[in-house]
Formats: structure tokens, C-alpha cells, sequence
């Protein structure tokens, strides 16, 4: 029997910020990561001869608070990669800080000229919600102009303001967080949480970590002087008078703690850790009804050279949605388990601007392919990698892979113990409270709102003050 | 389409002289076979035999059983032996009360639970996560009521002693029955496979007729329960169906002792202990003959609460109601008024005093089914 004052399940950015504000308060921390191996979902896939392909490319949520107090030393690799439609047509469409409307205008005059006030109404929107995401109570905001955006979908929502397609289906992307799809209500919402986030000072911005994620884990590392036991599955959370005891390892072991702070998602924590029925059934049966029934997939190709597209910077987002409604097709698609007849992918070259990914010369493009359903069989993901490859090799001629890599949603979170956290729209607008308290107390969530060692921060600081 | 009846329907229909039906939980049932008052008053001085197969029965198997058990109901059932039986509540996430029912421990692993309503999807729900099998049961259940009950099951050739509140499966002249004593006093029932159905009535009946047994319909059986003050759901309340609701709370149907607080697991618990709830059950004894159900009832001119069933009662002469009323006016003796509409005897709506009084209004040693 170990003993610790608040144990943290899970040794992710959320897990390790939390462990991280829990120690600087004093308390003895233990983090127990299933996996020998910490990050989660900062980890690298390696694979063909000296690739690694970051799980995640992009950093667009990392809490600007949590860099300062632990003082994370972070290089950034790109600070602001710019949102890009690649069109089959060769018209793409780079929506850059400054250049974006002269992109736009190839599409559409009108939408040009639209651009500039649709970016001051977004950005307006996302300071309001920027109050409910960033701290804890430190603004009292109204939510009445966020309220009707619980009933509005993303897809809806840009077609008030665009006329062209291929720039409401670029924009679009960003709204599919997680499984939800742009037709879903309350969409919007994710369009305005994006745009709430800022990185490297920029509201909106989208960044890459030099050395990708991994460094970042590393960052986390130093700053956090915690116990931290890899290969610890936490199979059980137990219980005492109602109130969180300590947790039980997979190997027998049990660890008494008096607060437990999870990372894993709310679902798999309260259904799956918490001894059945501990919440309420009635809770538990909303949860499982939530469970995400697609997924985004992972397609890293290893290259011969860096693929370049016309008058496209190498250091941006490149998005491949054709159409609105391509979104819509995907979807059916991939609630039905079948792969999209046109995939919607988000790629990166992260080897543009960071060559440490690669071998010298060579270069990585990794897409990530939403929606695609859960659990692919291998004909399925030698059919997806295909698609890709096609998807780019008709902007880039010549194109040569040396190798590729794919990863189905199911694979990533049994390999990578990444979870199936489903953006929940009801979340959007609550508070901190309602995010990360459980039913049971000084029982805490930490996995919420992605890559951003926000929720991490705020568990800790909650856990801390209900303690004092 | 064929009826829905219970296994004795043939019987109860050659015995219904009034052609009297109603159905309960989807079953065709006797309203009351001739005069319901005069039932009444036979479970009170003789023996009634009344059919109650529309109870609703299932059966809880598998390990996790007491598991389950312990999270669902408000009462703890690990302590009871097989055979026995306790009187439990089940509640919604948000404290709102769900059903009652009796759960009797069927064998080391199996628990059977009996309910006047059923909740099926809830509890199939909530097995299915501790991988407990939930099956409903479907046999012929009849219940005997009244002081010549154990008299009759013993000049029948049943083994008769058995405690309340607890089951035995016995075997009576070929035929394997379970008698259960889960009436709220004395009283009897006997569950049998539908097919046998008829064989049972025939059997009680001829048994019965020299103590003056006769079939009673559900109007006695609800005269006889609210004699007795127990307030049953969907004729009295309407029970929570959904996850989260906060009411009906029990306290407020006069349950809150089939609630254990030291009891920690079960579902809804800190929001039912948390609950305020300021109404209360309490007896209503009118002053006439009308019964009122469901009217709203003034203290010192202000409405205080409003009665839930109310019928004639034979046994004390007089209308008697439950009521949810205020707990600042619950004292017993303290006086209420109510109005009655208009009727065929008075064309005019008139106010009528009605007394608080203590459940049940009757403790004469009689059963409830």
C-alpha cells in the first residue's frame, strides 16, 4: 500500500500540468500511466527508416497561463499556420492573417468583402467565449449572444455569411472536432471555441512545437518533480463513504490517495473506473448514449522530397473538403462503417520548417482523415492510405513515397491510450464546474477541452481549494 | 386478438355477476364481482379470494446480484436469507421515487421482486451493467384475505405457518405452488404456473365455502389498501419515469421509512437525503358519504395539500381519503375543508370538513394483497 495526497491518472499534457500545479502546492503527487511510455497523445509514431510522425501536428489550445507559471520552455517550429483549401481545381484558398481576402476573391467577390467582418464577428464571439474557457469565474460574462449558437450548425451558421463553397468547406474543418460534424447543432460553437484559443500571442492561431509534441511532454516533465510510474493501469477507482479512496492498479496494487485527478475521458473515468452504477444509472445510460461512433485516422507518408502547391506556403494546414456536403456524404459514410468516397483531411508537413523528423532530404506529410469509422480492417487502411496518396499526388507530379504509415482511430487509442473524448456541445457554455466535477468528490476530470493543459490547471487549482 | 386475462379469467368471469372490467398493468380484471362494499367487509370478517396475477413479478439472477441489489434499492438486502423478503423503494439519479415493491431472496443468487407497477426498462437497464438476468414471471397468483385465511390453507393440506414478509415453494397435493406472505398484515398468496390456474381457484373455492369465501374485485382490494394507507403508484402518484426527476420524493407518499440512510449505495441517495420536501402523507376522514378524490383541501382558508385516492369505506361508514398535505397542518384531528361537485343528489358544490387523522385508518387484522 503506497500512499500519495492526490494521484493523477494518465501521464498526458493534461495528466502531467495537473501533477504539475498539484506538487507546486505542495501535495505528493504519483501520475500512473498505463503505458511504459509517456504523452499520449504527444507521442511519435516511428516509422520506414528514421521517420517520426508526431500523433498530433498541430498545438492550437495550449493555455498561455500554464507555459508561463511552469515557465515550459517551448520552441515553436511555425507560429502560425495558415488555414488552406486544396482544391482540386489548383484554386486554393489560403486564409492567411493578411492575405486572405485576395485568396478568397478568386471564389467570390462577395465573400471577399465578407471576409473581413465574418473575422471581427468570430473574433468578437470568441472573447465571449474565451471568458467561460479561460479561468475560472475571473469574468462574469453574458451568454446571451452565445446562446443561439447551442441550436446553430457550423454548416448553417457559414452559410449566412459565404456564398462559395470551397471556403465554407475549408472553414468548415475546424467544426469537426471529435466526431461532430459540421451538420450537427451547436457546431458553431466549436467554430467559436477555436477561434477563442491563442497561441504564441495570436488569437486563432494554429502553432507546431520544433521537435513536435514529444518536446512538450518534455517541457512538462522538468517542470513537474512528480512520482511518476509507467506501466501503472489504473483498472479501478475506489470508493469510501461516498468520497474518492485511491484507485487500484491492474496488477492488484492499490495506491490510497484522498484526490484523484483523471485524464481519461469522462466516459471510460465514471462508467468504466467508478465501481458500476456509483454515478447514477440514469447518468451513466447519457454517457454511453454519447459514446462517438466515427473517429479521425491517421495517414503519415514518408517522401522523397517536400510536396509544394501552387502559391501555397509549405508551413500551412492544408484542408481537403471539396464541398459542404462532402461533409455530410463522410458522415453517413462513417457511421455506416464504410470508408468516405471522398475523404476530408486535414495534412501537415511538419518536416518544412522542423527537419528533425526526418531523415536529411526527406520529408513527412501526415494526414489526419475525419470522419472515418472507429475500427478499420487492413483492406480498409490499405484503401485509405491509397486515397491519400491520390488526394496529393494529383497536386504534386511525381510525388514518390518511400513509406507509409497508417493509424485507425482504435489503433490510436489502444496503442496510444488517447481517448474517445466526443466534443460535447452542453459543455461549451458550462463552467468549469460542470466540466470537471464529478459526482463523486475530490474525484476530478482533467481530459477535457483537447492539447491544452487548461483543464489540468484548473482540476489541480479546484482539488487544492476543496481541500483548504 | 384474443383478451389479455389472467390464467383464472374463466373462473372470474363465471363469477363476475355484474360484468364489471378494468384492467391493471395491461391485464383484464374483475371490477368487482357484485357489490364491492360487501367484498370489502367479507375480507374483513370471513376470507376473500382475490386474483392478483397482474402483479408485477421479476426474477434477478447472477453473481453480481447483491451488487446490483445494493445499488438499486433503498434498503439493504444482504442480510436476508432465502425466504425472506423486506419492503424497498427504488429511485431515480435525482431522488425522485421510482416504484416500491417487496424483494424476496429467491436462492443463493436470485432475488425475486414484486411490484404493483412495473419498471422495466430501468431495472433491465441497470441489471444489464452488473450482467444480472432479469426475467418477468407470468404465473397465476391468488391472494387470501381475511381472519379464516390460514384456516382455509390448512383444511386445503397446505403447510400454513410462514412468517411475513417471506416466501416458501411447497408442494400441495401434486402440485408444486409458492406461498408468500408479502400483504401489509396476515393474508396469503399463492403462485402457481398459468396452466394449473383453474385447478388452484377450484381447489380454494371448494375448500373455502364453509368459512364463506367469495372472489373480491380490485374496488375491494383498493378500499382494503387505503384502509390500510399505503399509497400505490399510478392510482395514487405518478412515478418517476424520468433518470433525473426530483419527485414524487418519498417522504411525500409517507415512505421515507422504507429509506435507510446508513444504507450507502443506492441510486439516487444524496439527492433523496438532501431533498426538502414540505408536504407529507396523511389519512383524511371525510364527513360524508362522497368520496373526493384528487381535490384540493383548505386550512384556515389557505390550500394546504390535496387528497389522492378516496373512497366509501364500508368498515368505518364514512368517505376516507390520503392526502400529500403541508406538514405545518398534518396533525392528526386537525380540520380541513374541501368542496364536492355537484352530484345527482345535490345539483350545487358544497364545502364539506375532513379530519387529519393517523395511518392506517384501520389496523384490524386483515391483509392487503
Amino acid at each position: 500500500m503506497s500512499d500519495c495526497d492526490a494521484l493523477v491518472i494518465g501521464g498526458g499534457v493534461s495528466g502531467l500540468t495537473a501533477a504539475a500545479y498539484l506538487a507546486r502546492a505542495g501535495l505528493r503527487v504519483i501520475v500512473a500511466e498505463a503505458r511504459n511510455k509517456l504523452g499520449g497523445a504527444c507521442e511519435s509514431m516511428s516509422f520506414g527508416e528514421g521517420f517520426h510522425a508526431p500523433l498530433t501536428q498541430t498545438l492550437y489550445a495550449l493555455d498561455p497561463r500554464v507555459v508561463k507559471d511552469l515557465k515550459l520552455n517551448l520552441k515553436f517550429a511555425v507560429r502560425d499556420m495558415a488555414l488552406t483549401g486544396l482544391r482540386a481545381d489548383g484554386k486554393h484558398i489560403v486564409l492567411s492573417r493578411d492575405g486572405a481576402a485576395r485568396s478568397i476573391a478568386v471564389h467570390s467577390q462577395a465573400d471577399a468583402k465578407a471576409w473581413k467582418r465574418f473575422r471581427r464577428e468570430l473574433f468578437s464571439l470568441a472573447r465571449d467565449m474565451r471568458a467561460l474557457w479561460w479561468d475560472e469565474g475571473t469574468f462574469s460574462v453574458s451568454r446571451e449572444r452565445l446562446e443561439p449558437f447551442r441550436r446553430l450548425s457550423a454548416a448553417a451558421w457559414l452559410d449566412g455569411w459565404f456564398e462559395s463553397d470551397a471556403l465554407k468547406a475549408t472553414l468548415a474543418f475546424d467544426a469537426t472536432e471529435n466526431g461532430l460534424s459540421p451538420f450537427e447543432p451547436g457546431s458553431a460553437l466549436a467554430l467559436l471555441w477555436r477561434a477563442s484559443q491563442e497561441m504564441c500571442g495570436l488569437q486563432g492561431a494554429v502553432a507546431a512545437l520544433a521537435g513536435g509534441p514529444p518536446s512538450l511532454v518534455q517541457a512538462l516533465l522538468e517542470a513537474a518533480k512528480v512520482d511518476i510510474r509507467t506501466g501503472a493501469n489504473v483498472s479501478r477507482i475506489l470508493l469510501a463513504n461516498g468520497a474518492v479512496a485511491g484507485v487500484e492498479l491492474a496488477s492488484g496494487e492499490t495506491i490510497a490517495a484522498s484526490i484523484v485527478i483523471s485524464s481519461a475521458s469522462r466516459r471510460r473515468t465514471l462508467n468504466e473506473l467508478l465501481p458500476t452504477g456509483a454515478i447514477g444509472f440514469a447518468r451513466a445510460d447519457s454517457m454511453d448514449r454519447a459514446n462517438p461512433k466515427t473517429g479521425t485516422a491517421k495517414v503519415a507518408l514518408a517522401l522523397s522530397a517536400l510536396p509544394m502547391f501552387a502559391g501555397v506556403p509549405s508551413t500551412a494546414r492544408f484542408i481537403l473538403a471539396e464541398r459542404l456536403e462532402s461533409y455530410a456524404a463522410a458522415y453517413s459514410a462513417a457511421r455506416a462503417g464504410r470508408l468516405p468516397d471522398e475523404l476530408i483531411m486535414e495534412a501537415v508537413t511538419p518536416t518544412a520548417a522542423d527537419s528533425s523528423l526526418a531523415p536529411i532530404g526527406q520529408h513527412l506529410l501526415i494526414a489526419s482523415v475525419r470522419p472515418v469509422p472507429l475500427a478499420m480492417n487492413d483492406e480498409m487502411k490499405a484503401q485509405l492510405t491509397a486515397k491519400v496518396i491520390a488526394a496529393f499526388a494529383r497536386h504534386v507530379p511525381g510525388m514518390h513515397v518511400v513509406a507509409s504509415e497508417v493509424l485507425t482511430p482504435a489503433e490510436i487509442s489502444s496503442r496510444y491510450g488517447a481517448q474517445d473524448l466526443k466534443m460535447n456541445v452542453a459543455q461549451m457554455l458550462a463552467n468549469w464546474d460542470e466540466r470537471l466535477r464529478t459526482p463523486i468528490s475530490s474525484l476530478m476530470l482533467c481530459g477535457e477541452s483537447a492539447i491544452s493543459g487548461r483543464a489540468g490547471r484548473i482540476a489541480a487549482a479546484m482539488a487544492i481549494r476543496d481541500k483548504t | 386478438m384474443s383478451l389479455r386475462a389472467t390464467p383464472f379469467h374463466a373462473r372470474v368471469a363465471a363469477a363476475n355477476r355484474g360484468n364489471d372490467w378494468l384492467t391493471r398493468n395491461g391485464v383484464t380484471l374483475a371490477r368487482a364481482y357484485d357489490d364491492a362494499h360487501e367484498e370489502a367487509l367479507a375480507a374483513r370478517f370471513r376470507c376473500v379470494l382475490v386474483d392478483i396475477s397482474w402483479r408485477w413479478r421479476v426474477m434477478l439472477e447472477g453473481p453480481h446480484v447483491m451488487e446490483f441489489l445494493g445499488r438499486l434499492l433503498t434498503r439493504d438486502v444482504s442480510q436476508l436469507a432465502p425466504g425472506q423478503a423486506l419492503k424497498a423503494l427504488w429511485l431515480a439519479d435525482g431522488g425522485g421515487m421510482r416504484g416500491a415493491g417487496a424483494i424476496a431472496r429467491y436462492g443463493k443468487e436470485s432475488f425475486l421482486l414484486v411490484s404493483t407497477a412495473p419498471d422495466f426498462d430501468w431495472i433491465a437497464r441497470a441489471a444489464s451493467r452488473f450482467d444480472v438476468g432479469m426475467r418477468e414471471i407470468s404465473e397465476g397468483g391468488l391472494a387470501l384475505i381475511g381472519p379464516h385465511a390460514g384456516a382455509i390453507l390448512q383444511a386445503a393440506g397446505i403447510d400454513f405457518t410462514l412468517e411475513p414478509l417471506s416466501l416458501r415453494k411447497t408442494f400441495w397435493r401434486g402440485l408444486d405452488v409458492t406461498l408468500s406472505r408479502f400483504g401489509e398484515q396476515g393474508g396469503y398468496e399463492i403462485w402457481r404456473d398459468a396452466d394449473d390456474g383453474l385447478v388452484v381457484w377450484d381447489r380454494l373455492m371448494r375448500t373455502g365455502a364453509p368459512f364463506g369465501l367469495q372472489p373480491a374485485g380490485i374496488t375491494a382490494t383498493d378500499i382494503l389498501d387505503l384502509e390500510a394507507g399505503i399509497a400505490r403508484p399510478i392510482r395514487d402518484y405518478a412515478p418517476a419515469r424520468d433518470g433525473n426527476a426530483k419527485t414524487p420524493t418519498p417522504k411525500s407518499l409517507g415512505l421515507e421509512i422504507l429509506i435507510d440512510a446508513s444504507h450507502e449505495t443506492f441510486n439516487g441517495r444524496a439527492a433523496c437525503l438532501a431533498a426538502q420536501e414540505t408536504k407529507t402523507l396523511v389519512g383524511l376522514e371525510i364527513d360524508c358519504e362522497t368520496p373526493a378524490p384528487f381535490t384540493p383541501l383548505l386550512h384556515n382558508g389557505q390550500i394546504a395539500g390535496h387528497t389522492l385516492t378516496s373512497l366509501y369505506s364500508p368498515a368505518l361508514r364514512r368517505a376516507i381519503a390520503l392526502a400529500q398535505i403541508e406538514i405545518s397542518a398534518s396533525q392528526p384531528g386537525t380540520q380541513l375543508v374541501l368542496t364536492l361537485s355537484p352530484c345527482a343528489e345535490t345539483p350545487a358544490f358544497r364545502n364539506i370538513t375532513a379530519r387529519v387523522t393517523d395511518l392506517p385508518f384501520v389496523s384490524a387484522p386483515i391483509s392487503q394483497p
